[in-house]
């Protein structure tokens, strides 16, 4: 299949997820007071911290660099939210996958064409104004070339990633019927462990040493270490960006495989 | 005589509601454990960035960590009570008036309020939170040797109560926003939202939020106003906390009604 095919194929399917995101335009609303409320609650607590210590943090943050961490962590958050999860376990409960599973397209495929825009919508619409506001109140961390240089890869590799993660995550809908109980299980350990609450470096040894193995911090951490220049050397961060490349790697395949395993099991009720 | 016979009546029957939704809640296992887990969740990131944060220093703006656990678990028991009878509101605010189902309250011989709030009472998720909160601060409070006599224990439940009802008023106002714009789910999930603030010290706070947390959205009196009493003895703001339940619960009831009085069924 040529490039312009594909893309006529599942542009359908990025434009109409692009529509209903429009319409419902309150969840956008939403989201953003959530990052508000999230990245203002952690920028008071360590501003705190930050009062109490003369000699800064372990990892090297400065309290600019963190407030930025903190920041840009939500917004990567919001931008990984791409509902894919909910769409896809919403589908299967539902049976409606059986009219997808008639659809000569790739079923992930057209599933992350649908989550790209909601992605680039999260973004813009929702987290460039929570960063203006920010930007505005507090004093962040300017970003270098470099950084913003290697930080546009990364930060695509993360949406890959998570849009492996949440596929996964909707595919489990499967095997269990309550998909609701999986994913708020998802929401925080995957938050947690990606960093978007403490930066890894800040954890204690044993749960950085979890987290540093789990795909999970190539979502946050590992896109905005390169942003901020938290590496020793231009090794470690092409080695950040290679595990994020085959972390999102193995999730695509892994999501492929679950796919064709899943579709095996399908049972629709009635017709 | 009347009164005293109505709120026997209304006791009776959130009894008896309460007793069916337990019912309900026994044919419906998993979902109280997987609610219960989720919360356990939550919590336990909540928790761990604290412990995060006192691993770097021993005290913020003056709290230290055992203080800080003690607030965070007290926050969560009038949350929790809140949780357990009022869950309903946010399925108001999001759809009972835009849908036009609403009017299902209004016919029945009881307040429409409580008739909202009754169809769901006892929300399994209230209870993990009751007794996660429960723990936390019974663990902070043995570690900090509190001691409270029994004028402070006799007070406890009063302070959980006046906390509840606080964000029940908050919860209702702005459901009830619903009547004058359909759906009103942003508005509460927004207000709900900055409550978060309240599981922390609030003076680690710009003075214009923690003016804000206090006297607009009061969430200060659900945990802080009660948690620097019994650690800190502060009672400033604490006198303060009938005055604020009391009035709060009045404005919730006259939006509210005002909300009622302008309602109109979308007709069939």
């Amino acid at each position: 299949m040529t490039t312009p095919t594909a893309l006529r194929r599942y542009a359908p399917f990025a434009s109409a997820s692009l529509q209903s995101m429009l319409q419902y335009r309150s969840t956008l609303l939403i989201g953003a007071v959530t990052a508000t409320t999230a990245v203002g609650l952690q920028v008071f607590l360590w501003r705190a911290v930050y009062a109490g210590r003369s000699d800064g943090l372990p990892g090297g943050y400065d309290l600019p660099e963190l407030t930025t961490y903190v920041l840009l962590a939500q917004l990567l958050a919001l931008s990984q939210a791409n509902r894919v999860d909910e769409e896809v376990a919403g589908e299967v409960q539902r049976g409606d996958i059986a009219t997808s599973l008639l659809r000569p397209v790739n079923y992930p495929l057209a599933r992350f064409a649908a989550g790209l825009p909601v992605s680039l919508v999260n973004a813009t619409l929702v987290g460039l104004p929570v960063l203006l506001l920010y930007a505005f109140l507090l004093p962040l961390a300017a970003p270098t070339w470099t950084g913003l240089l290697l930080f546009l890869p990364s930060a695509a590799l993360s949406l890959v990633i998570g849009f492996g993660v949440n596929l996964l995550v909707g595919l489990a809908g499967f095997v269990t019927t309550n998909i609701w109980g999986v994913r708020i299980v998802k929401d925080s350990v995957v938050a947690f462990f990606a960093g978007q609450v403490v930066p890894i470096a800040l954890m204690p040894g044993p749960l950085a040493a979890v987290a540093h193995v789990m795909p999970f911090q190539g979502l946050v951490d590992g896109p905005l270490r390169l942003l901020l220049g938290h590496y020793t050397g231009p090794a470690q961060a092409a080695g950040i960006l290679i595990v994020q490349a085959a972390w999102a790697a193995a999730l695509a395949a892994a999501a492929a495989l679950a796919w064709r395993k899943a579709v095996r099991r399908v049972e629709v009720l009635g017709g | 005589m009347r009164p005293i016979a109505t709120v026997a009546r209304y006791t009776a029957l959130a009894w008896h509601l309460s007793a069916v939704s337990l019912h309900r809640l026994t044919e419906y296992r998993m979902d109280f454990v997987l609610g219960a887990g989720g919360l356990l969740l939550r919590v336990g990131g909540q928790l761990a960035v604290v412990g995060m944060v006192f691993r770097q220093v021993p005290v913020i703006a003056g709290w230290n960590f055992h203080q800080v656990l003690f607030l965070l678990g007290f926050s969560l028991l009038p949350r929790g009570v809140d949780r357990l009878f009022t869950d309903q509101l946010w399925i108001m605010a999001r759809r009972l008036v835009q849908s036009g189902e609403f009017y299902r309250y209004l016919i029945r011989p009881v307040h429409p309020l409580f008739a909202l709030l009754s169809e769901r009472f006892l929300y399994p998720d209230g209870f993990g939170e009751l007794i996660t909160g429960a723990a936390i601060t019974w663990y902070a409070a043995d570690q900090l040797d509190l001691d409270p006599g029994i004028g402070d224990l006799l007070l406890l439940p009063l302070l959980v109560l006046c906390g509840a009802l606080i964000l029940a008023a908050i919860k209702t106002a702005f459901a009830a926003l619903s009547f004058w714009t359909t759906n009103s789910f942003p508005a509460l999930y927004a207000a709900n939202q900055l409550g978060d603030f309240s599981g922390y010290p609030l003076d680690l706070y710009h003075p214009s939020l923690r003016w804000l947390l206090t006297w607009l959205l009061p969430y200060a009196f659900t945990a802080y106003a009660p948690a620097s009493y019994l650690l800190f003895g502060r009672t400033d703001l604490l006198l303060w906390l009938p005055v604020v339940t009391a009035a709060l619960v009045a404005l919730a009831l006259l939006v509210w009604h005002r909300g009622v009085d302008r309602y109109e069924m979308t007709g069939s």
